[in-house]
């Protein structure tokens, strides 16, 4: 079986494994241009992720979404773990784990929720509808673990999380009648809701959304992040100011330049035309799972690759017209690109988990 | 109808599958926004960000703040800082690995030298940030660096302040000694934002109070074009000097305690039984400071690391010995508190003791004869305690030596303390994984065996009995703990008696101690001459080593003010080697207090004030 689906990935999908390693390579040569370290750590965690997707390829997917609510079950006990006990670092509380071996569980959410979203929406295999009642149990299956991220303070992880929701439920499709009243009522209910919000937001949150209305109002203040960003991918030109050239970065202007950022960093260091090469690989891989999604016959396996086509395309755009300005700065990662183990590991195993469903879905 | 209605609004509505394909549509709308705004901002607007990137960079440097300085009780300065000329790299604006070598030849140095710091700091720091190559250039050196300076753009030489110690070796375990952060070190918050090259304590009170030594670093923000060249110099963050700390540490005492001790190994602590304020902590062999705050080859540094007789050791808090006979004090103290020892009752001492097979031998051949307590612990008998030993066993010494606090760390503010051993059949059973043997506890009950202290913790126990039981907490910064002393827990009547025989050790004619006797000031205290079993130090080729010789004492007698330990590796007798040691810094303190002691016997003798070695 192990050497079947290893044949499997060489014979079928050579592009695949090229794009992957692209996007691995720049990575790589992106923050150790930010500072070698981070790239021999990220190094280390690629290859872990590396033996956690082949992991993922040795187990049917389907008997990963017969298991899903233990996997679900696991990861918010330990998101209630990290409440507890949690390792800070930066101001944030996210981080379990012994020594220099920290894993952050709201990472692990976002396949886990994957999985528990298609168990729940589907009744022995096959498609079923909406219910009222199955629609609330995943709004609050979502916004649990949602509201326990947020308030570690990670919004980006939260926002990724109602994302995949979302994707679930356009999936199943809402009477117009619902959406309709929901509408309504959401717009009746908007200035209570956002009052609450704004008043339970972190001051940093509430400065980037601030803003992201004004970029310029305070440029050396909260406008900061975006402005220095588009400055970075700005200088770059066609191709781009070199490895020791790109000053953004190097002179530290560019806060975050390994984490949310480091599409900027790379931009500036290769161009416009680094840029569309980087932009091509992610887009094939984005390709590569919505292809897996549309081909399998299965509902299971569609529904799965549909939520990681959904987690991986809405962080990878998200992200790209963060760093452009385009999006305000919620701190969404860059998948496969971020400075990051747990998103790594992530972002690794859900691509291995794509693979999976090809290679299953068929026998 | 209505079924109707309702199948058209689902197939309106479509298949997941179909909504699907609208989501991957979105997809790709999104990526061509993606592909758009990245040509608008990075093609069409290229020239005006890139204007603002490179017309318009603030560089901000940070300023390294002045280390605080270090005095003694009295204000005396022990470090303080001065300037020096240190090189720096900032591995980002290296062109070629050529410069480097460039740089070496200048400095007359092999490459390698630098390329381990470029190897260390570099790794872990962004390449914007400068690293230290070398401190401590000589003129010579940053001439020639200098007029190399126009073809090495990512180099360039600082004034950095670097640690003066006045008094050259003085101390020097006690003060310990600065060097660059290491990469462990930048993990540590407090060193996150400083400058490399940045002065960081590395052991002594250097480390142990870096954070308060250490001040925080300013910013130099100037205006900079793309070659890094200055346009204007803006609005400057002067550095926060760092807080100079006062020590409880005499100069007068720590010099002649080190005096003293000359070139022979051994270890001095002088402190206060009062409140715990060290006076005086000399350790020997000892190291230069400056020269280890400094630059130094690995050569030097090895040799430091690796030389026989453990010069980075601080013998007084670390250096780990048999008591010998001062622990007779704890076991007479049991002795009193069992209720198994009658200080009047009369002993025969025939210079042998039995148990078993094993014959133990007194110190002094065939023996003291008839004697009581008082002149047991005066000429230090051997045989009344292994007696005594042997009715009492291990437990119950071991119990009293702990609430002397041996065995434990005395929690002094000085980095990697060590604590001795106390043992028991329940340390046994669990290190050695065997039971206790009754042949092991006459050793212990005269301080040999596995029982080890170290010479801080004997202080503080012979400090516990000067004040009757009150035990303080050694410490080295002046005014930091509240003078609190906490009981050990043994009666007040017993430490009279056993002070009283002290006292005779040192003024009875025939005391070990006699030598430590000073006419003025009333000095009582207990010697020891404890067995080697190890060997160490130079003479590793001899058979049987000499003994550790020890005096712990403290005057003056009727209302104690210093307590004195004094170790000496290998001297021999304790009286006779330790106890001059003690003697010189008695007197010296007399000599600085007189005024506020009680009216002496006779007055000082001048010509010892500069305790010439006895």
């Amino acid at each position: 079986m192990k050497n079947e689906v290893v044949a499997y990935i060489l014979k079928v999908h050579p592009l695949f494994l090229v794009a992957l390693g692209g996007v691995l390579g720049i990575d790589l040569l992106t923050l150790y241009s930010v500072a070698p370290y981070l790239a021999m750590k990220q190094g280390i965690w690629e290859i872990v992720g590396l033996f956690v997707s082949a992991g993922i390829l040795m187990v049917p997917y389907t008997l990963l979404v017969r298991n899903a609510r233990i996997i679900y079950g696991i990861v918010l006990t330990l998101l209630f773990v990290v409440v507890l006990f949690g390792h800070q670092s930066h101001g944030a509380r996210r981080w379990i784990g012994v020594g220099w071996f920290q894993v952050q569980p709201s990472e692990f959410m976002i396949l886990a929720l994957i999985f528990f979203l298609t168990a729940t929406l589907l009744r022995n295999g096959k498609d079923v509808h909406l219910t009222p009642g199955l629609f609330a149990g995943s709004a609050i299956a979502t916004l649990l673990p949602a509201f326990l991220i947020a308030r570690q303070p990670d919004l980006g992880t939260a926002v990724e999380l109602t994302i995949i929701f979302s994707v679930y439920i356009l999936l199943k499709g809402i009477p117009s009648r619902v959406v309709g009243i929901s509408l309504i009522g959401g717009l009746a209910f908007f200035p209570v809701a956002w009052e609450v919000l704004w008043t339970h937001l972190h001051e940093f949150q509430k400065d980037r959304i601030r803003a992201f209305i004004d970029p310029a109002s305070d440029p050396s203040g909260m406008g900061y992040h975006t402005i220095q960003s588009i400055v970075a991918v700005g200088s770059g030109g066609w191709f781009g100011q070199g490895l020791s050239g790109a000053t953004q970065v190097r002179y530290q202007f560019l806060p975050g330049a390994q984490t949310d950022f480091v599409f900027a960093v790379f931009t500036e260091e290769w161009g416009f035309a680094g840029a569309l090469l980087f932009l091509s690989l992610m887009a094939y891989l984005v390709w590569f799972a919505t292809r897996t999604a549309l081909e399998c016959r299965d509902p299971v396996g569609f529904y799965l690759a549909s939520g990681v086509s959904g987690f991986f395309l809405f962080g990878f755009l998200i992200n790209a017209l963060m760093v452009l300005g385009v999006l305000p700065v919620v701190g969404v990662p860059m998948p496969l690109m971020s400075y990051g183990g747990s998103a790594m590991i992530v972002s690794l195993g859900s691509l291995a988990l794509l693979l999976n469903i090809r290679f299953y879905a068929k026998r | 109808m209505a079924l109707d209605s309702r199948s058209l609004k689902r197939s309106l509505l479509g298949t997941p599958r179909a909504r699907f394909r609208g989501l991957i549509l979105l997809f790709w709308a999104g990526l061509s926004v993606v592909v758009i705004r990245l040509y608008v901002v990075e093609v069409i607007k290229h020239k005006h960000y890139l204007a603002l990137a490179q017309e318009n960079i603030v560089k901000a440097t940070p300023i390294p703040p002045l280390r605080g300085e270090i005095t003694d009780r009295n204000g005396v300065v022990l470090v303080h800082n001065g300037p020096e000329f240190a090189l720096f790299e900032i591995p980002g604006e290296v062109r070629s690995s050529q410069e480097i070598r460039w740089v070496a030849t200048d400095l007359g140095i092999p490459v390698s030298r630098l390329l381990r710091s470029t190897r260390s700091l570099g790794f872990v720091l962004p390449s914007h940030v400068p690293i230290p190559l070398l401190a401590g250039l000589s003129m010579a050196q940053v001439g020639r660096v200098n007029m190399d300076l126009y073809r090495l753009p990512g180099f360039f030489i600082q004034i950095m302040p670097k640690r003066i110690y006045p008094d050259n070796n003085l101390a020097a375990h006690l003060l310990g000694y600065v060097g660059s952060f290491t990469p462990g070190d930048l993990k540590r918050s407090l060193y996150r934002h400083l400058p490399p090259g940045t002065g960081v304590g590395k052991s002594g009170i250097e480390k142990e109070y870096d954070g308060w030594l250490q001040g925080s670093p300013g910013l130099r923000r100037q205006l900079v074009n793309s070659h890094g060249a200055m346009i204007k110099s803006l609005r400057e963050k002067p550095p926060g000097e760092g807080r100079s700390l006062r020590l409880t540490i005499d100069v007068r005492l720590q010099s002649v305690a080190e005096r003293m001790l000359g070139d022979r190994r051994g270890a001095v602590v002088a402190l206060d039984p009062r409140n715990g304020e060290v006076l005086a902590m000399a350790s020997h062999p000892a190291y230069s400071p400056g020269e280890l705050s400094q630059a130094m080859s690995t050569v030097r540094w090895s040799a430091l690391v690796h030389a026989q007789d453990h010069p980075l050791t601080n013998r007084a808090t670390q250096g780990l010995y048999p008591p010998g006979s001062v622990f007779k004090i704890v076991t007479t103290m049991s002795g009193l508190q069992e209720g198994k020892l009658d200080p009047d009752k009369t002993f025969q001492c025939g210079g042998t003791f039995r148990v078993g097979s094993v014959i133990f031998h007194d110190w002094k051949k065939g023996g003291h004869g008839t004697l009581r307590l008082h002149r047991a612990i005066e000429q230090s008998c051997d045989i009344f305690f292994y007696t005594l030993g042997m009715k009492l066993g291990p437990d119950a010494i071991a119990r009293v030596a702990r609430d002397f606090g041996l065995g434990q760390k005395t929690g002094i503010d000085l980095p990697a303390e060590l604590s001795g051993v106390v043992p028991d059949r329940a340390w046994k059973k669990k290190y050695l994984h065997a039971p206790w043997y009754p042949g092991e506890t006459p050793p212990m009950a005269i301080g040999q065996g596995y029982l080890t202290v170290t010479p801080l913790e004997m202080a503080r126990l012979m400090g516990a009995v000067a004040m009757n039981g009150q035990i303080s907490s050694p410490h080295l910064r002046l005014g930091k703990q509240k003078t609190s002393l906490s009981s050990v827990g043994l009666p007040v009547k017993d430490f009279a008696i056993v002070k009283a025989d002290l006292r005779d050790v040192v003024a009875a004619p025939h005391g070990t101690g006699h030598p430590v006797n000073l006419p003025f000031f009333a000095i009582a205290g207990k010697t020891g001459t404890a067995q080697v079993v190890s060997n160490r130090g130079p003479n590793k080729d001899k058979k049987r080593p000499r003994a550790d010789s020890w005096f712990v004492g403290f005057g003056p007698f009727d209302s104690p003010r210093i307590v004195v330990a004094v170790l000496i590796e290998n001297g021999g007798d304790g009286g006779d080697v330790a106890g001059p040691v003690a003697r010189e810094v008695f007197r010296m303190y007399y000599v600085i207090h007189s005024t506020e002691l009680p009216s002496p016997v006779a007055p000082p003798t001048p010509l010892l004030t500069g305790g010439r070695p006895l």
